[in-house]
């Protein structure tokens, strides 16, 4: 299972830092770190060396194949000499050494790119005119400085089909390629799904997938960029505009929480492409194809622009004054019966103004984004063992990590960049991963491919697979002791679940779980826990049990069980939650949560319900008690983009901006601030949630109005501690994580009750 | 006032010369007397006619006049224009928009993968620079001498693909389902 993976740190990709060699570049003299690739070393002198399949984020496997990159190479004997290479050699796989003397500018040099660039152009079609890659072509950019200024090649050229459908989204110039495998080596090294490989060989060589089935990936949208031809094309944005028709806005991806770093390029007022924007913390350079191919609903057709009211079962566009005193008129005569549900869509700011407009306006706590099965305390279950609210590992700490276990999820779904790193741990770094799942669920996930451990367990049996790798990691005596802390009740708790026990119960081996136990034991472990967990109902019961586990192997800030929807964290920041506030401080009086806001509605007892882009229908777990409760509630208005089957319950509609409309932050899962930038209006008449909230408040007759997201951003500042010290400004390119003002509580172990499953599969929420 | 007096004394002025017969007369033959004496010439074509009864006349271009642009065609009646924005990018008063579509058998326009389904040149913000014309890699887009660009409305400039289109050779050829450029022996024509 584990076969694919590199035995050691690849020095070439994560070059040593403290070790510093002399070499020479072009005649100067600089001081780089041993190991590291003269590509990058020329680079740090200004010196540019023309390449095409070298890529810092990949293996060099079997690459080093263009030959692009040649350079002429010398190395000085201890004695003085110089001793010169015979041969050009290829800069990409060659690492700095003490004494290395590199030229890249010589006559032969320069004779030998033209050689290659010439050969490269022999098959190549050269229809940039019509070529999605012409603009930022490398081939072209490399041909226009180093290459013949003609082709000596007359004859005809290899001719293939022009569009090849590669995949769902990426299309495939055959004539195009250059062979460079950085495509295929991205489907080895990050995406692990090793789908594409060459197919045949010499002139016939082809990039393709085994026996020419689709490319199925998660992540297939990333070759599109990584491929320094136009070979790869995305489907969608294919023949929609050049590269110097676009305009670009920088953004953060809204398809789940992981907050990549994304750009749009956009024409007037229509998306045109997403591209990755780069953020080493983050996303690096990736994308998931969610995030690469969803964001069309930004310039679809279907986008409301105006206010919409529902009167006798039909829809009629209003004005936003009346919309506004129609709000008026129904929340006034509700009183604080309300509800607001929603707003893990939306900004911070948004949140902000919307839990402001609930509390402060409304006076009413009922309000809540969460629309998952777990609606308990706002703080959630692990904050008050551990000292955070989901994660205690970064993304790019995920990387250090010795061991990662995943519990109940397909993380390349749930979390598609966390997967990444798991999976750069794993390949790059030597991490073990142990893949736990419920196998009710599904039997194999994107991780199980390069996976230590699978351990497959009974729906519902969590907390005994759990107890039973405690109970190894105490028998075994794998557990350090730990300063001032006590683990003999904890360890006399789970002493009763001995591996044959816990096998006997989850259906997974006792070797696989005495396994997991070890590697668990090799400490600075992260666990991330998915969906399975999360929607399940001894939810509670599993994260205490997790926190034990972290505990007990040492690594308390290990624990990440991460929410999945794009802003979730922000809300629940912001305070949209019935029983906290703004920066998690408690309300006096708790209001209604999700389910209780629905049952009131549905027993129609609710005078007013705001729906903040929601999609109560096709979200929300129990869907006969969201829709009785959109039926049967007196007075619905939705924020919405479109016209959804959810909006299309309420009884007003009111028109917002999407996130390519509006400025802005977002808080992503591992609590990073990042900033949203408005690109272009739609139509002058949709406005962003804050705005329709500051609106209907001033109505009401609230406080002073805000103008500008930047507005609110000073007020959040102001009322939360942990984000006082954070400015706009301040968040740079990169974003700030926020952190906790209290230092981390000191663990404590509590061992958490095991229910049995009343009968397999029903246990799951 | 001032101009009955004026008027009182120019008259004056003028009684006074007429009054001296040699300065009137003479002035006056002298003058005519160039304007006969070119117009005599020109009836015998020793001197060439200078003006040009516009809008009658029309004064021939120089071969490469940049005037109003066209979107050519090829012989067999396809588009040259590939949609490919090369113009668009070059052109300095960033006045030409450009989308672009796949061609597909029954539906082709031009020769290859890809057509021009819009294509417009803000004629207001054009300066006739031509660059737009060096640019195209197909020779679609040339500048030719329709000079008279005059018109009353500000959104009558926006010329559109239709209006900038060289008209088909054929009649009734647009879509062109017929013609394909790989294998003209298909062609039922
Ligand atoms: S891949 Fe580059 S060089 Fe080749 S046709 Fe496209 S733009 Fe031109
Ligand atoms: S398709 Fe692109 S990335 Fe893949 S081998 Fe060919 S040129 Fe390289
Ligand atoms: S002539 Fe010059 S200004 Fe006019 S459309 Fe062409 S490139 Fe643009
Ligand atoms: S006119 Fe020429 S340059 Fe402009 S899009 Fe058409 S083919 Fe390209
Ligand atoms: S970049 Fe070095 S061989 Fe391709």
């Amino acid at each position: 299972m584990s076969e694919n993976k590199l035995t050691q740190t690849d020095a070439t990709l994560n070059p040593p830092t403290t070790d510093l060699v002399n070499i020479k570049i072009n005649g100067v003299a600089v001081k780089v770190p041993k190991g590291e690739n003269i590509i990058e070393s020329a680079r740090r002198v200004g010196v540019d060396i023309p390449y095409f399949c070298y890529h810092p984020r990949l293996s060099k496997g079997d690459a080093a194949n263009c030959r692009m990159c040649l350079i002429e190479v010398a190395s000085t004997a201890p004695d003085g000499s110089v001793r010169k290479m015979p041969k050009p050699q290829a800069a990409c796989t060659m690492p700095a050494s003490e004494g290395l003397v590199v030229e890249t500018e010589t006559p032969a040099i320069i004779k030998d790119r033209k050689g290659i660039l010439e050969f490269l152009l022999i098959n190549h079609p050269l229809d940039c005119p019509v070529c999605d890659r012409g603009g930022e072509c490398p081939l072209q950019n490399n041909t226009l400085f180093y290459g013949p200024p003609t082709s000596r090649f007359i004859e005809e050229k290899r001719h293939y089909p022009k569009s090849y459908p590669l995949s769902e989204h990426v299309v495939f110039d055959r004539e195009r390629c250059i062979q460079c495998a950085r495509c295929t080596r991205f489907t080895e090294d990050i995406s692990g799904d090793s789908q594409l490989g060459f197919l045949k060989r010499g002139a016939d060589i082809e990039v393709g997938s085994f026996a020419s089935t689709a490319y199925q990936s998660k992540f297939s949208g990333n070759v599109i960029e990584l491929c320094p031809v136009g070979a790869l094309l995305s489907r969608n944005y294919r023949f929609k505009a050049r590269p110097w028709d676009l305009l670009t806005q920088k953004s953060i991806c809204t398809q789940c929480s992981n907050g990549c770093n994304i750009k749009y390029d956009y024409r007037v007022d229509k998306i045109q492409r997403v591209n990755a924007r780069l953020n080493e913390d983050v996303n690096e350079e990736w994308t998931c194809d969610r995030g690469k191919f969803g964001h069309d609903y930004i310039s679809a057709d279907s986008r409301l622009r105006e206010p919409l009211v529902k009167r006798g079962g039909k829809w009629h566009p209003i004005s936003w004054t009346e919309a506004y005193a129609l709000v008026a008129e129904k929340f006034k005569a509700a009183g604080s019966n309300v509800a607001g549900i929603g707003g893990a869509n939306a900004t911070n700011e948004d949140n902000f103004a919307f839990q402001k407009f609930f509390r402060e306006t409304l006076k009413s706590s009922n309000i809540d984004h969460r629309l998952g099965a777990y609606q308990g305390p706002g703080a959630g279950p692990i904050f008050s063992r551990l000292g955070y609210h989901t994660t205690g590992t970064t993304i790019a700490e995920l990387e250090s990590a010795k061991t990662i276990f995943l519990l109940g999820t397909e993380l390349a779904d749930e979390q598609p960049i966390l997967f990444l790193r798991v999976r750069k741990a794993a390949r790059f770094k030597g991490a073990a991963i142990v893949n736990a799942l419920d196998r009710a669920v599904a039997d194999t996930t994107s991780a199980s491919d390069f996976a230590d451990v699978d351990l497959l367990y009974r729906p519902g049996t969590e907390v005994a697979l759990l107890n039973g790798v405690l109970n190894v990691l105490f028998s075994k005596e794998l557990v350090a002791a730990q300063d001032g802390l006590d683990f003999s009740g904890l360890q006399s708790a789970v002493a009763e679940w001995t591996p044959e026990k816990a096998a006997a119960e989850t259906g997974v081996s006792a070797e696989s779980i005495v396994r997991a136990a070890e590697l668990l034991a090799r400490g600075s472990v992260a666990v991330i826990a998915g969906k399975t967990v999360t929607e399940h109902a001894y939810y509670t019961d599993i994260a205490a049990v997790l926190a034990n586990l972290v505990i007990a192997v040492g690594s308390p800030a290990g624990l990440n069980i991460p929410v999945t929807d794009f802003n979730a964290q922000g809300a629940a920041d912001m305070g949209v939650l019935p029983d906290y506030g703004p920066g998690y401080t408690p309300v006096a009086s708790a209001g209604l949560n999700t389910r209780g806001i629905l049952q009131a509605a549905a027993s129609g007892s609710l005078g007013a319900l705001w729906i903040v882009g929601a999609e109560l229908l096709e979200q929300y777990a129990d869907t006969k008690l969201a829709e009785s409760a959109l039926e049967n509630c007196q007075f619905i208005v939705m924020n919405a983009l479109s016209l959804t089957p959810t909006a299309s319950m309420a009884d007003l509609i009111l028109p917002v901006a999407s996130a390519a409309e509006k400025d802005g932050t977002v808080t992503s899962c591992e609590r990073r601030i990042q900033r949203i930038y408005r690109a272009f209006d739609i139509s002058g008449n949709v406005k962003p949630d804050w705005l329709v909230f500051t609106e209907v408040a001033e109505l009401l007759g609230g406080g002073a109005p805000y103008v500008s997201a930047r507005d609110i951003w000073r007020d959040i500042a102001q009322t939360i501690p942990t984000h006082s010290s954070i400015t706009l400004k301040s968040l740079g390119e990169s974003g700030i994580r926020w952190q906790y003002a209290h230092p981390a509580p000191k663990p404590t172990v509590a061992a958490a009750p095991y229910k049995a499953p009343a009968a397999a599969g029903t246990s799951r929420a | 006032m001032g101009f009955l007096t004026d008027l009182t004394r120019r008259v004056k002025e003028t009684q006074q010369a007429l009054a001296e017969p040699a300065l009137g007369t003479k002035a006056l033959a002298t003058g005519f007397g160039i304007t006969f004496k070119h117009y005599l010439q020109q009836q015998i074509k020793l001197r060439p006619t200078e003006t040009i009864q516009y809008p009658e006349e029309r004064r021939e271009q120089f071969p490469r006049t940049r005037w109003r642009h066209v979107l050519t065609r090829y012989e067999n009646g396809l588009e040259k224009c590939i949609g490919c924005s090369l113009c668009a990018g070059a052109c300095p008063a960033r006045c030409i928009y450009v989308q672009a579509s796949e061609n597909s058998d029954d539906n082709r326009y031009s020769p290859g993968e890809r057509y021009a389904v819009k294509y417009e040149i803000n004629m207001i913000r054009c300066i006739f620079c031509g660059f737009c014309q060096d640019a195209c890699p197909t020779g679609a887009i040339v500048l030719r001498k329709d000079f008279e660009l005059a018109d009353y409305h500000r959104d009558d400039f926006l010329y559109t693909k239709e209006m900038l289109l060289e008209p088909a050779p054929i009649t009734g050829l647009i879509p062109l389902t017929a013609i394909t450029v790989v294998e003209p022996a298909a062609s039922s024509h």
